[in-house]
Formats: C-alpha cells, sequence, structure tokens
C-alpha cells in the first residue's frame, strides 16, 4: 500500500466516521458506493469536501469524470496525484 | 378546561450515568445536577454503518425510543426537543464564519426532523412522526399531538423528548438543559393519566428540572399530581387512583 492510498484511507475512515474499520479493511481497489464498502450519496459530497480540504485540489461536481474518479482509493489517489501536478 | 386521557404504558430515560431503573430512583428521591460528561448511551444494537452519524442527541432519542418500540410495527412517534442538534448547529455556523464550506453531513442532520428521518429509515417505520420544537412547554404539546393519534386510532404512541447540552456560546440564552437527558414513553388508550390546561391568573415558580424528569420523579413516586406552567398556561398531570 502506497503512503497516498493509506492517507486516502484514513481520510475516508476519519472524515465519515468508520468507526469500526482500519485502513487494512479498504481494499485498494475496493468499490466504495454502494456495494463494496457500503458508502452512500451524502459521503461522496463528505468525502470530495475532505479531499479538496486536505490536498488544496478543486472538484468539478458535474463533471461527468468526477464519478470514475470516486470508483475507489487507487482511482482516487491517482486523480489526486494528476491534479496535484497539474 | 380541556384535558386528555392516556396511559403510560412503559418508560426508559437516559441521562450520562443514568442509565437504569435503580439510577432514575436515586436520583428521583434526590435530584442532583449531573457533571458534565462526553458519555453518550450504547446504541451498539444499531449496525455501525447507521450509527456513526448520529450524534448525541440521536443516540439518546434511539436508546430510549428502540426498547419501547421494539416487535411493535407501525408505531407512530413524536419527538420532541426545544433546542434540536445546538452542537451541529454551532458547528456549522462557525464554519461559515470562518468561511469554510459546510459539511454536507453536518448540514443534512441539523434539521430538527433529521432523527425522525434517520428513525424512519433505520426501523422500516412509515408510520406517522412529528418532530416538535413548542418552547417551555413541549412536552405536552407532544402530550396533545400523541392524544391526537390515540384518538385516531393508533393502539400505542412512542413519544420521546430529549435535550442535549447547549454549546457554551448559547448559555445566556439557554437555561433549561442542566444536562443532557432523554425520556421515552410508550402511550396507550386508557384513563390511567389525565392532563389538563387551564390558564394561569399567577405563575407558579420555575421548576427547577427540566418537566420531563419532574414527571418522571411523578412516575417513580407515590405522587399523584404533577404540575408544569409555561407563560400563562398551566398543565396538571393527573395520576388516576
Amino acid at each position: 500500500m502506497s503512503d497516498l492510498h493509506r492517507e486516502i484511507k484514513l481520510l475516508i475512515i476519519d472524515a465519515l466516521g468508520l468507526e469500526d474499520i482500519s485502513a487494512d479493511d479498504i481494499g485498494d481497489n475496493q468499490t466504495l458506493f454502494g456495494e463494496g464498502l457500503g458508502l452512500d450519496s451524502v459521503d461522496a459530497l463528505e468525502l470530495g469536501l475532505a479531499i479538496q480540504k486536505k490536498y488544496g485540489i478543486k472538484i468539478d461536481a458535474d463533471a461527468k469524470d468526477t464519478r470514475n474518479h470516486f470508483t475507489n482509493v487507487a482511482s482516487l489517489a491517482a486523480f489526486v496525484t494528476a491534479k496535484q501536478a497539474a | 378546561m380541556s384535558e386528555i386521557n392516556f396511559n403510560i404504558a412503559q418508560w426508559r430515560a437516559w441521562a450520562p450515568g443514568l442509565d437504569s431503573v435503580d439510577a432514575w430512583q436515586a436520583w428521583s428521591r434526590q435530584p442532583v445536577a449531573l457533571p458534565g460528561s462526553d458519555a453518550a448511551p450504547d446504541v451498539s444494537f444499531l449496525p455501525a454503518m447507521q450509527r456513526r452519524r448520529l450524534s448525541r442527541l440521536a443516540r439518546m432519542a434511539f436508546s430510549v425510543g428502540w426498547p419501547l418500540a421494539e416487535g411493535r410495527k407501525n408505531l407512530p412517534l413524536v419527538f420532541i426537543s426545544r433546542h434540536g442538534e445546538t452542537p451541529r448547529t454551532f458547528e456549522i455556523l462557525s464554519d461559515l464564519a470562518g468561511e469554510q464550506p459546510l459539511s454536507p453531513t453536518q448540514f443534512s442532520l441539523s434539521v430538527h426532523n433529521a432523527i425522525i428521518g434517520l428513525w424512519s429509515i433505520m426501523r422500516g417505520e412509515t408510520s406517522e412522526m412529528t418532530a416538535l420544537a413548542a418552547a417551555g412547554d413541549g412536552l405536552e404539546h407532544g402530550m396533545l399531538e400523541a392524544a391526537a393519534l390515540l384518538a385516531e386510532g393508533a393502539p400505542a404512541v412512542l413519544l420521546v423528548i430529549t435535550e442535549e447540552q447547549p454549546p457554551e456560546a448559547y448559555s445566556a440564552w439557554v437555561d433549561d438543559v442542566p444536562f443532557p437527558y432523554a425520556v421515552g414513553l410508550l402511550l396507550t388508550p386508557g384513563t390511567d393519566w389525565r392532563l389538563t390546561l387551564n390558564s394561569a391568573p399567577q405563575a407558579l415558580s420555575k421548576a427547577q428540572w427540566p418537566h420531563a424528569l419532574n414527571l418522571l420523579q411523578t412516575l417513580l413516586g407515590q405522587q399523584t399530581l404533577c404540575q408544569h406552567a409555561w407563560k400563562n398556561r398551566v398543565w396538571t398531570w393527573q395520576r388516576n387512583p
């Protein structure tokens, strides 16, 4: 698990109040929303906010690829890396 | 004079350190202000994913309401809180003042009927539910609502009244929450209790404890009468022999 992956997992746990889950319980490619981890639409908004705050990046809620960036931890890490390099 | 009649089939109550009938009995004999505490009631009967967003106010409501609703389908709920989710409101306002983006979770759960919404989702309950904030005699206005539901044919109505200790910033305005508490009453049709409303020529002296806890003292003790005044309204709870 890369540092960024781990960091994002901890951010998910902290921002969404996942009391009973540790970073090791979240797979890099595990689906976050609906099936998989079982997060919902309020979580999506909350996680988007947490990512923007932590990494100082802007997320366009209406952009059609935003949904894909939030698929799993690996896609989020790739998105954060790309945004920070831009 | 107007009156309503009902039975209090069961009750539950919670405050920090007071989570059993024995504990409430002891408190009721010798009421004291409880020391400040972050303690929250156990709601481990809810799945972790469902309880993670619950504030203490919501946890208190669930902890007194859930056991009373056990095994009952189609149980209408009257939820009463004068001040509601003041810690959430304060956090949202603080973020606004600091020009920070607002937390969607805080925002969506700060509204007064958020808790009954969660109750409905978690229990799959679609009966009538009401969230009231009615100043100093919310309990009685909630009783009126419950009595109307009973009169309409509900076999039982769940009433939950709860208050959270407001953040320090509100202390100049909120003087009726000495400590966080929740009381749940399972109400059924009957004539064990009579609640009457009169107008008062002069106001009764202000009670020391929240009225829901005074009622609890009456429930636990031998007294048959419990009075509560707010503005020019005097409410009399009478336990019939």
